[in-house]
C-alpha cells in the first residue's frame, strides 16, 4: 500500500510568536537606523569626512551672512534635537511594546490634560520665538538697504539716501547680463561730457571687497533666481520687477553665481562668476574694460 | 499564491531585455543631408528628373571628405593648407558624444553646448530651434552676420570667438565665457568645419544642374574620369577653405576714430563735438545716401519695412512672390526640414540692444560692411580723392552715424517706463 500522504504538522503557537517577534525586532532596528543615518549625514558633511566632503555650507564671505548662518544653525540644532528625540522614541516603542514580545496587560488611558497643554504650548512658543528672532535678519537682508550720506554729508541723519546700485544684473535664458552704473552711479545714463558711461559685461560680476555693494536684479524673460551661495543671498528675479540685494564681502576670490529657479532647459548652465577684489583692482578692471568697450581702433595685429 | 510559470514569463522578459539593450546603443548620429537645398535645386534645374537618386552619392562623397559626426575628417585639398585652418585634434574635442577623456576633460563639446539649437549637422534645426526667435544660425550656408570682414567674406576666428564670449543679446545665443579658452577654440574650429562641410554640400548640389540625366557626380566608367571628377570636387572644397584662410587678411582695419575723439579716455573731447556728431549722424540717417530710415523707420524702431526675408529663408522664397505662394513654398520646405520662414525685422535702434556688439567698432563694421545674410547693405563709400559732391559716405560720416545710433537709446522717447519698485520701503 502506498504511503499515505502526510499532512503537514500544525505549527506550534510558540514558533509563530517567535517569528513574529523577529520581524518586530527587525522593524524596530530599521526605524532606529533613521536617526542614526540622519545624524551621520550631518556629522560627515559638517566634519568634511568621506564620502560627504564639501557637502556642508559653502564658506560665507558676507558680513551680513553671519546672522543668516546663525539662524540656520539655531534652527538646525532645534529641529535636530527633536528629530533625534522622536527618532529614538519611535523604535524604542516598537521594541518595548511589540505585541509579540510584550506580555504586559494593556492599559487604557483617556489622555493627560497636562501633557496636552505642554505639547501645545511648547511648540507654539518655539515657533513664536523663531518668528520674532528672524524678523530683524529678514529686514536687514531684504528691506534695510544700505544708506549713504545725503546732501548734508553726514551719515545717520534725515537727509541720508539709499545707496545706488553698483550694477544691474539681468537674468535671461541662460546667462546673467551685467551693466555697471559707471562714474555717475546711475544706470542707463550718460555723463554730460561722455557718450555711454555704463559698462556692459556678461556672466562675470566684479565687486570691491570690504564695501557695501548694492546690486539691482531684473529679468528679461522668465523667472530666475539670483543666488550667491557664498553671500547667503538668494533673490527671485521676477519679470517686470526691480529688486535689490546687498552684501559686504570680507574676502577676495572667485565665487559662483547660479540660477536657483528652474527657468528652462538650459537652467543648469546659467552660471556666472563673482570676482571679489580690492577697490584698486576693481577700479583698474572697470577702467580697462571700459576702454575695451569704447575702443574705436581695430587692427588684426593688435586684435583680441 | 504561486509564482507564474517561467515559460510564460520568459518571452516578455526577453523583449524587455532586448529593448533595454537597443536603447543602450542608439544609432550613431549622421550628418543630415541638406534636403531643402537639394529640392530647391531640383525645382530650379531638375529637368533630368528627381534628385532623390543623388542622395546616396552626395552622402558618400561628403562622408569620404569630411567623415561623420563621431569621426570628423580634415580632407587634404590641393593648394590650400586645410590642416592649418581645421585642427583635427580640436575637432575631435568638439565632435562625438558627450564624454570625459582619460584626463577627465570634457569632450563632445558641440553636442553638449550647441547641438540642441544648432543641430548635429549645424543646420540650425536642433530640437529647441523651432521655439526660438530668431532661429539659431544654420552654419551650412557659410554666412555669418557679426564679423569684422566686408560683406561676402568669411568671419575670422576672433569674430566667432567674440560671439562665443559675449553671446548675442536680443537672441537666445548665450555667452560661453565660463568655458576654458581651449574649449572655445575647439568649438570655433568645429563650427568652421560644419560650415565648410555644409557649403561644399551646397556647391555639390548646385553642380547637379550641370549633369545629364543618369550621370553621376563622380563617374566611375574609367579611372581618368574618376580622377578628374574627384579633383574637381576637391577644387570646389579648396575654394571654400581658402576663403576661410584668407579671412584675417580681409578684416576692415580701423586706423582712425572720429575726429575730436580722445583715445586715452575713449570719449569725445567736448560735448559740442559729440552733439555735432549726433546732429550730423541724424542728417545722414534720414538722408538719401545712407538712407537708414528706409528700413529702420522714421522712428528708428525698426518699422521701415518688415516684410523681407533673410538669405536663409530666401533660399526657398524667391523675391516678389505673393503671400499665397509663400505659404505654399513654406509648406513644401518645412515638410523637408526647413523651419517656417519668418520675416526679418530691421533692428529697433532705440532699445540699446546690439546683437553684433555695442562697441563703437562693432557698430562701425555693421554700418560700413553691412550684415551678411540680411538685407542690411554695406555703406556706399566715397572713393579716395573724390570731389566733395561725389555720392558716398566718408569715414567721418560713418563715425557720425555710429555716434548717432549709439545715442538713440538715451533719447527721452526711448526710455521705457520705470519698473514698480517692490522690495524697497520708505525709511521709518
Amino acid at each position: 500500500m502506498a504511503e499515505a500522504k502526510r499532512a503537514p504538522a500544525p505549527r506550534r503557537v510558540s514558533e509563530v510568536r517567535r517569528r513574529r517577534k523577529i520581524v518586530g525586532r527587525l522593524w524596530s532596528l530599521l526605524f532606529l537606523s533613521v536617526p542614526i543615518l540622519g545624524v551621520a549625514v550631518f556629522v560627515l558633511a559638517a566634519g568634511d569626512i568621506w564620502p560627504l566632503q564639501k557637502h556642508w555650507l559653502p564658506v560665507n564671505i558676507n558680513e551680513h551672512g553671519r546672522v543668516i548662518d546663525n539662524l540656520f544653525m539655531f534652527i538646525l540644532y532645534l529641529t535636530g534635537a527633536i528629530f533625534v528625540g522622536t527618532g529614538l522614541v519611535l523604535p524604542w516603542f516598537l521594541w518595548r511594546y511589540d505585541a509579540a514580545a510584550n506580555r504586559d496587560p494593556i492599559k487604557y488611558s483617556h489622555g493627560s490634560h497636562t501633557l496636552e497643554v505642554v505639547w501645545s504650548i511648547l511648540p507654539a512658543a518655539t515657533l513664536l520665538f523663531i518668528a520674532i528672532y528672524q524678523m530683524n535678519a529678514w529686514a536687514d537682508a531684504k528691506m534695510r538697504r544700505p544708506m549713504e550720506p545725503g546732501p548734508d554729508a553726514v551719515l545717520g541723519t534725515e537727509d541720508d539716501v539709499k545707496q545706488p546700485p553698483l550694477a544691474r544684473v539681468t537674468g535671461r535664458q541662460f546667462e546673467w547680463r551685467i551693466q555697471y552704473a559707471g562714474p555717475d552711479r546711475k544706470l542707463g545714463t550718460r555723463d554730460d561730457l561722455y557718450g555711454v558711461d555704463d559698462l556692459f559685461t556678461v556672466n562675470e560680476l566684479h565687486v570691491p571687497v570690504d564695501e557695501e555693494v548694492v546690486i539691482q536684479i531684473e529679468s528679461e524673460d522668465v523667472l530666475h533666481s539670483f543666488f550667491l551661495p557664498n553671500m547667503r543671498i538668494k533673490q527671485d528675479v521676477v519679470p517686470g520687477m526691480k529688486q535689490f540685494v546687498w552684501f559686504k564681502a570680507n574676502r577676495q576670490g572667485v565665487f559662483d553665481i547660479v540660477c536657483a529657479e528652474l527657468c528652462g532647459w538650459g537652467h543648469y548652465k546659467m552660471r556666472g562668476r563673482l570676482v571679489v577684489e580690492s577697490r584698486q583692482d576693481f577700479d583698474e578692471w572697470m577702467a580697462q574694460e571700459f576702454k575695451k568697450q569704447e575702443a574705436v581702433l581695430y587692427s588684426t595685429s593688435v586684435g583680441e | 499564491m504561486s509564482f507564474p510559470d517561467w515559460a510564460r514569463v520568459k518571452r516578455p522578459m526577453f523583449m524587455i531585455g532586448l529593448l533595454c539593450f537597443a536603447g543602450g546603443c542608439s544609432q550613431e548620429p549622421t550628418f543630415r543631408l541638406n534636403n531643402v537645398y537639394l529640392y530647391v535645386q531640383e525645382a530650379k534645374f531638375g529637368e533630368q528628373g528627381s534628385y532623390n537618386a543623388y542622395k546616396n552619392e552626395l552622402q558618400s562623397i561628403l562622408v569620404s571628405l569630411f567623415g561623420t559626426p563621431d569621426e570628423p575628417k580634415v580632407p587634404p585639398l590641393p593648394d590650400v593648407d586645410t590642416a592649418a585652418l581645421l585642427d583635427l585634434d580640436e575637432l575631435q574635442v568638439a565632435a562625438g558624444p558627450v564624454r570625459l577623456d582619460e584626463q577627465k576633460r570634457a569632450r563632445g563639446l558641440y553636442r553638449e553646448h550647441c547641438a540642441h539649437c544648432h543641430g548635429v549637422s549645424g543646420d540650425g534645426a536642433g530640437p529647441t530651434a523651432s521655439f526660438l526667435n530668431p532661429y539659431p544660425r544654420d552654419f551650412r550656408k557659410g554666412v555669418f552676420k557679426f564679423k569684422s570682414t566686408p560683406k561676402g567674406e568669411k568671419p575670422t576666428h576672433a569674430d566667432l570667438h567674440r560671439t562665443l564670449m559675449e553671446g548675442i543679446p536680443g537672441t537666445a545665443m548665450p555667452s560661453f565665457r565660463l568655458l576654458d579658452q581651449p574649449d572655445r577654440d575647439a568649438l570655433i574650429n568645429y563650427v568652421m568645419y560644419l560650415s565648410i562641410r555644409g557649403e561644399v554640400e551646397r556647391k555639390l548640389m548646385e553642380e547637379l544642374g550641370e549633369l545629364d540625366a543618369g550621370e553621376k557626380l563622380i563617374r566611375t566608367e574609367s579611372p581618368e574620369d574618376f580622377a578628374e571628377d574627384v579633383a574637381y570636387i576637391k577644387e570646389i572644397a579648396a575654394g571654400i577653405v581658402s576663403r576661410w584662410i584668407d579671412a584675417p587678411s580681409r578684416v576692415t582695419e580701423i586706423t582712425r576714430g572720429p575726429t575730436q575723439w580722445d583715445i586715452t579716455t575713449s570719449r569725445y573731447e567736448s560735448e559740442e563735438a559729440r552733439l555735432a556728431a549726433i546732429e550730423h549722424g541724424r542728417r545722414l540717417f534720414y538722408g538719401e545716401i545712407a538712407n537708414c530710415v528706409k528700413c529702420h523707420g522714421e522712428s528708428a524702431l525698426g518699422d521701415g519695412q518688415t516684410n523681407d526675408y533673410d538669405d536663409w529663408a530666401k533660399d526657398f522664397i524667391p523675391p516678389n512672390v505673393t503671400p499665397a505662394q509663400v505659404q505654399e513654398l513654406s509648406d513644401k520646405y518645412t515638410a523637408l526640414g526647413a523651419l517656417p520662414p519668418r520675416n526679418i525685422r530691421p533692428r529697433n535702434l532705440r532699445r540699446g540692444v546690439f546683437r553684433g556688439g555695442r562697441r563703437p567698432i562693432d557698430i562701425y563694421w555693421r554700418v560700413r560692411n553691412g550684415i551678411d545674410g540680411s538685407p542690411m547693405p554695406a555703406a556706399l563709400m566715397k572713393p579716395d580723392g573724390a570731389p566733395p559732391e561725389a555720392k558716398g559716405l566718408t569715414e567721418e560720416d560713418l563715425w557720425a552715424l555710429v555716434t548717432y545710433v549709439r545715442n538713440l537709446e538715451f533719447e527721452a522717447v526711448s526710455r521705457p517706463p520705470e519698473h514698480l519698485v517692490e522690495n524697497e520701503r520708505l525709511r521709518p
